[in-house]
């Protein structure tokens, strides 16, 4: 009886430690898994909203990320790397911190924003250094000029909802600007988004160009592509 | 305790043996500018010394043997200091005495130097001259250009220059590479990749060396050994 006793006891406190647990680690949850959500808010997210980036000291944690991105954070116009300049500080701490989480996937960035390379305080930092850099070096632009093509299917796809006419984005809701990207990493997104590879796609996103053919997407990135930088219109 | 210390003792003493062979070796003799050979000769004989040096003098001495005494060492597998930022080789010599960087020579030359010394012997370096090597290895300075200027896009290693600086000048946190012996760049390249040098900053460098591969590094340790400091 004793024994039994004791053995039931041990259980329960097992089992209470093992829910415990489940409250307190996070775990991620990827596009096309079950509970996923999209733009879930998770506690890393939270916290780096909550605090105050510092642009100086985000100038020098940026450092580490110059081998890809480049000195004027342009990245490289093969677009192998994107273009960070000018993008909303809080899509740039969406993407940070889902990558960190595991939720989207980005092996070859990974090592170098996980713990200990990037602290939760720097990833604000470097969002908000680099929300106020200026650099409109060139970026890379499709073979051949497919504009006509892209806009009409950026308006009739009613991509603008979320990017916006001037494919500006939308800082407040972490839409991102998409205007001025490289046309490569512009391909190369939206074809992880929809094949559900990258881990965060939006499934309205999904659902919007899930009939797109390659040379439908072709036609977009180039588009956008060859939009001015946003900032440039005012 | 009286048995290490006695091990310790004939270590030490053998460490002073090999060092007086090497200041009167013809080959230090040969590497050496002629005042720096004829300074070292004074110290291996103390019997007769010429000139008195300084305590300081005779560290650098210690130093010199295998730095060289202006800090850029001309034996392939041993670093050049000289022009490294100040406080990167004290957190070197400080990682060594730690045992959170260890190397054969480094780690039982490191225990007869007092941490006291670290600023003076820092100091010292860090204000001689760079030289910078050459090379006539067309193919692999035009491929360690790219590794170093664009990283490996296969494999997304980063470029070198993001953050040792356009011209691998580096500075406190990143080290100073124009100039570097190759031998060493790429010893220590091996080190990070394996894990063996792990007092990296952040793990950053180990990371990069993972997605080199050893082509990549002879390339890249080749193109740096060349390079000059920006004008």
């Amino acid at each position: 009886m004793k024994t039994i006793l004791s053995a039931v006891i041990v259980l329960l406190f097992g089992l209470q430690a093992t829910v415990a647990q489940a409250a307190d680690a996070y775990v991620p949850k990827v596009y096309g898994k079950k509970g996923y959500v999209w733009d879930e808010m998770t506690p890393e997210r939270v916290q780096v909203l909550k605090q105050k980036g510092d642009p100086v000291n985000g100038k020098e944690a940026f450092r580490g990320c110059q081998g890809c991105h480049k000195a004027d954070a342009a990245g490289v116009r093969e677009g192998v790397y994107p273009r960070l300049t000018g993008q909303h500080a809080s899509v740039l701490i969406k993407q940070i911190t889902e990558i960190r989480a595991g939720i989207r996937k980005n092996p070859k960035m990974l090592p170098f924003v996980q713990d200990p390379a990037i602290s939760v305080q720097e990833i604000g930092d470097i969002a908000e250094y680099l929300s106020t850099l200026t650099s409109y070096r060139e970026n890379g632009k499709g073979p051949e000029d497919l504009s006509a093509k892209g806009e009409k299917l950026f308006m009739t796809n009613k991509c603008y909802t979320c990017h916006g006419k001037h494919g500006e984005g939308n800082a407040e809701k972490s839409y991102p600007a998409v205007a001025a990207q490289h046309y490569g990493y512009l391909i190369r997104e939206m074809n992880l988004i929809r094949t559900g590879v990258r881990g965060n796609s939006n499934p309205d996103m999904v659902k919007a160009i899930a009939k797109f053919k390659q040379s439908d997407m072709d036609a977009v990135a180039d588009y956008l592509s060859r939009l001015p930088d946003y900032r440039t219109l005012h | 305790m009286k048995c290490k210390y006695n091990f310790e003792y004939m270590q030490m003493r053998a460490l002073f043996a090999l060092f007086g062979m090497l200041f009167m070796s013809p080959i230090y003799a040969e590497a050496m500018p002629p005042n720096a050979a004829a300074a070292s000769e004074v110290a291996a004989t103390p019997e007769a010394p010429a000139v008195a040096l300084s305590p300081f003098e005779e560290r650098l001495q210690l130093c010199a043997g295998c730095h060289n005494p202006d800090g850029n060492s001309i034996i392939p597998e041993n670093p050049k200091l000289a022009g490294l930022d100040k406080k990167y080789i004290r957190r070197q010599l400080e990682a060594f005495k730690g045992g959170d960087r260890t190397n054969p020579t480094m780690s039982s030359i490191i225990t007869m130097v007092d941490p006291k010394e670290f600023e003076d012997l820092a100091d010292f370096f860090s204000k001689q001259k760079r030289t910078v090597g050459t090379s006539d290895k067309a193919d692999l300075l035009g491929q360690g250009r790219q590794v170093f200027e664009e990283g490996v896009i296969g494999t997304g290693a980063p470029a070198c220059m993001g953050c040792h600086g356009e011209d691998g000048s580096g500075d406190a946190k990143f080290p100073r590479l124009n100039g570097q012996n190759a031998q060493y760049v790429v010893n220590q390249l091996m080190n990070f990749k394996s894990g063996t040098r792990a007092n990296d900053a952040k793990g950053l460098m180990r990371a990069v060396a993972k997605r080199l591969n050893e082509q990549e590094m002879a390339a890249v340790a080749e193109y740096m050994s060349t390079l000059k400091e920006a004008e």
